[in-house]
């Protein structure tokens, strides 16, 4: 890290210290540039000085920089993914940051939040019993996850391209991991819906199915909205593929909306808008026609994609392994 | 205006002629800027049209000018090959291929439509991590000096606009659609997440 080599014979609480002064005094880069030095000190050099300095930290979230406020929100993130019990102290400032402002410091919260969901809901299903303040802890979560949910209707165009992610995510971790689920790696670990417990005592499993459903539900109908922004259905385009892919009990419904949006191009766009989300829905559509699940809606698929310009070869290219479509069948 | 430059990174073929010429001018105006090539391999022309000079991406700029130099210096001086090599080998060292590179932008501009596809499809393939989004968006230009020239001024222009926004992504859809108009060339667009 970028740790002055003067302060080398101070110890890492000390260095904190030292740095944490300064950033109270200054403004601007070097403020920025301090805080981080810090965040590298108590996150990933010495995470025992976390509990010591949290506050300190956490003070600057009302600054009145939104880089400086950014950084705190990723500091939260950091610290709750390494002692989940934090939590219960910062998810109210999550909450209040998730309605700054600055619609920057907004979507770093909704990303940050795409995270966090994941990390409370394994935390909560592994609370054997559940306290007052926990149980107000994931219910601020939850309250949080609605809102975001809410936010596919803002008024700006980024922050509803952020909450789509989001609901992307809540979609995955609120529906069961199947055989033929495709599984990136980095999120083999991940909770989802099969991992709890049908009689867990603090959460219900299948009111998290339902909230998962409706979820998708909420995002097909943002996509048929006929004002929807090119951006915003360019990113749920891509978002439905990860779905389909992930969730294959979810492909008809995905295939189902390719193939209505392909009929109903919203009106709004102008015509280079049209030609990039015609090659986004191919793009995506060759990634589902490549899932072996997607074995029996193949015919759609084909005629989608030769509707849209692409060659036999390269849709023969992209067929699943017959291995892999018979094994599914059997 | 977004507190930090924008991270740009600008993408052609080879990352010789198109890349290059923007990654020049846009280091020159503050940019945070990197640039690359989408292909395999890096071409250069040869003698003739199916007689192209072909390299891998770990060879330097340098080692492509020395070549030439053996190989014929009156053909690629006089084609302007030798003076590209030398710009490119002030820039930095070497080609680089943008499969390969797993930082993070926030705009990557692209210079032919096939090399958008390339794009998009590598960071589709990408496992997903942070969710946090990259514009992609393309400005055709043909391949030779002349029009890297012409397409390096107007990449700059889009850059310096989409800088200097307040919210870049509310109102960069709005900003290309004038673009369009001003410039007559339709550009593709999308948004991929890292």
């Amino acid at each position: 890290s970028g740790v002055d080599d003067s302060a080398i014979d101070m110890t890492t609480s000390e260095k904190v210290v030292d740095l944490l002064n300064q950033a109270a005094l200054t403004s601007g880069e070097s403020k920025l540039t301090m805080l981080k030095q810090v965040q590298e000190l108590i996150i990933n050099k010495d995470p025992s000085l976390l509990d010591n300095f949290l506050d300190e930290i956490i003070a600057f979230q009302t600054d009145k920089s939104m880089e400086v406020r950014k950084l705190v929100i990723g500091f939260i993130e950091e610290a709750c993914k390494r002692d989940n019990e934090l939590l219960l102290k910062l998810i109210a400032n999550l909450n209040m940051l998730l309605k700054d402002e600055s619609v920057n410091v907004v979507k770093k919260v909704i990303l940050t939040m795409t995270q966090l969901y994941k990390v409370a809901l394994q935390w909560v299903v592994r609370l054997k019993v559940i306290n007052e303040l926990q149980e107000a802890c994931w219910e601020m979560v939850t309250s949080m996850k609605d809102e975001i949910i809410m936010m596919l209707d803002s008024d700006n165009d980024g922050i509803r391209t952020h909450a789509i992610k989001f609901v992307e995510s809540l979609i995955i971790t609120l529906s069961p991991r199947t055989p033929d689920s495709e599984v990136p790696k980095r999120q083999e670990n991940d909770i989802s819906l099969e991992r709890i417990p049908k009689d867990h005592p603090n959460v219900h499993y299948n009111s998290l199915a339902e909230e998962g459903k409706k979820a998708l539900e909420q995002l097909l109908k943002f996509m048929v909205h006929p004002a929807i922004s090119s951006i915003n259905l360019t990113a749920a385009l891509g978002s439905l593929a990860i779905i389909a892919r992930q969730r294959p009990m979810f492909m008809s419904e995905v295939i189902q909306a390719y193939e209505t949006l392909h009929a109903n191009l919203p009106p709004t766009l102008a015509k280079s808008q049209v030609s990039s989300v015609r090659k986004n829905l191919k793009l995506h559509l060759l990634s589902v026609l490549k899932h072996p699940s997607s074995f029996e809606f193949h015919g759609q698929i084909t005629t989608l994609l030769l509707d849209l310009g692409t060659q036999q070869q390269e849709i023969a290219r992209n067929m699943p392994n017959i291995k892999d479509v018979r094994k599914r069948q059997r | 205006m977004p507190s930090h430059p924008l991270r740009v990174a600008v993408v052609c073929s080879s990352n010789q002629n198109r890349s290059m010429e923007a990654h020049n001018i846009l280091s020159k105006r503050g940019f945070e800027v990197r640039s690359f090539g989408t292909g395999t391999h890096v071409k250069l022309p040869g003698p003739a049209p199916d007689k192209p000079n072909v390299y891998d991406f770990k060879t330097t700029y340098e080692q492509m000018y020395n070549d030439l130099v053996k190989k014929d210096k009156e053909l690629y001086t006089q084609n302007g090959i030798l003076h590209m090599l030398d710009r490119n080998k002030r820039i930095k060292p070497r080609p680089e291929r943008f499969q390969s590179c797993k930082d993070q932008f926030d705009l990557v501009i692209t210079c032919e439509e096939r090399v958008y596809d390339q794009v998009l499809e590598d960071l589709n393939s990408r496992e997903q991590e942070t969710f946090q989004p990259v514009h992609v968006i393309n400005v055709d230009i043909q391949d030779n000096h002349e029009e890297a020239t012409l397409g390096a001024f107007l990449i700059c222009e889009l850059c310096q606009c989409i800088q200097h926004t307040e919210d870049m992504d509310n109102e960069i859809d709005e900003l290309l659609q004038e673009f369009e108009e001003k410039s007559s060339r339709p550009f593709l667009h999308t948004v991929c997440f890292y």
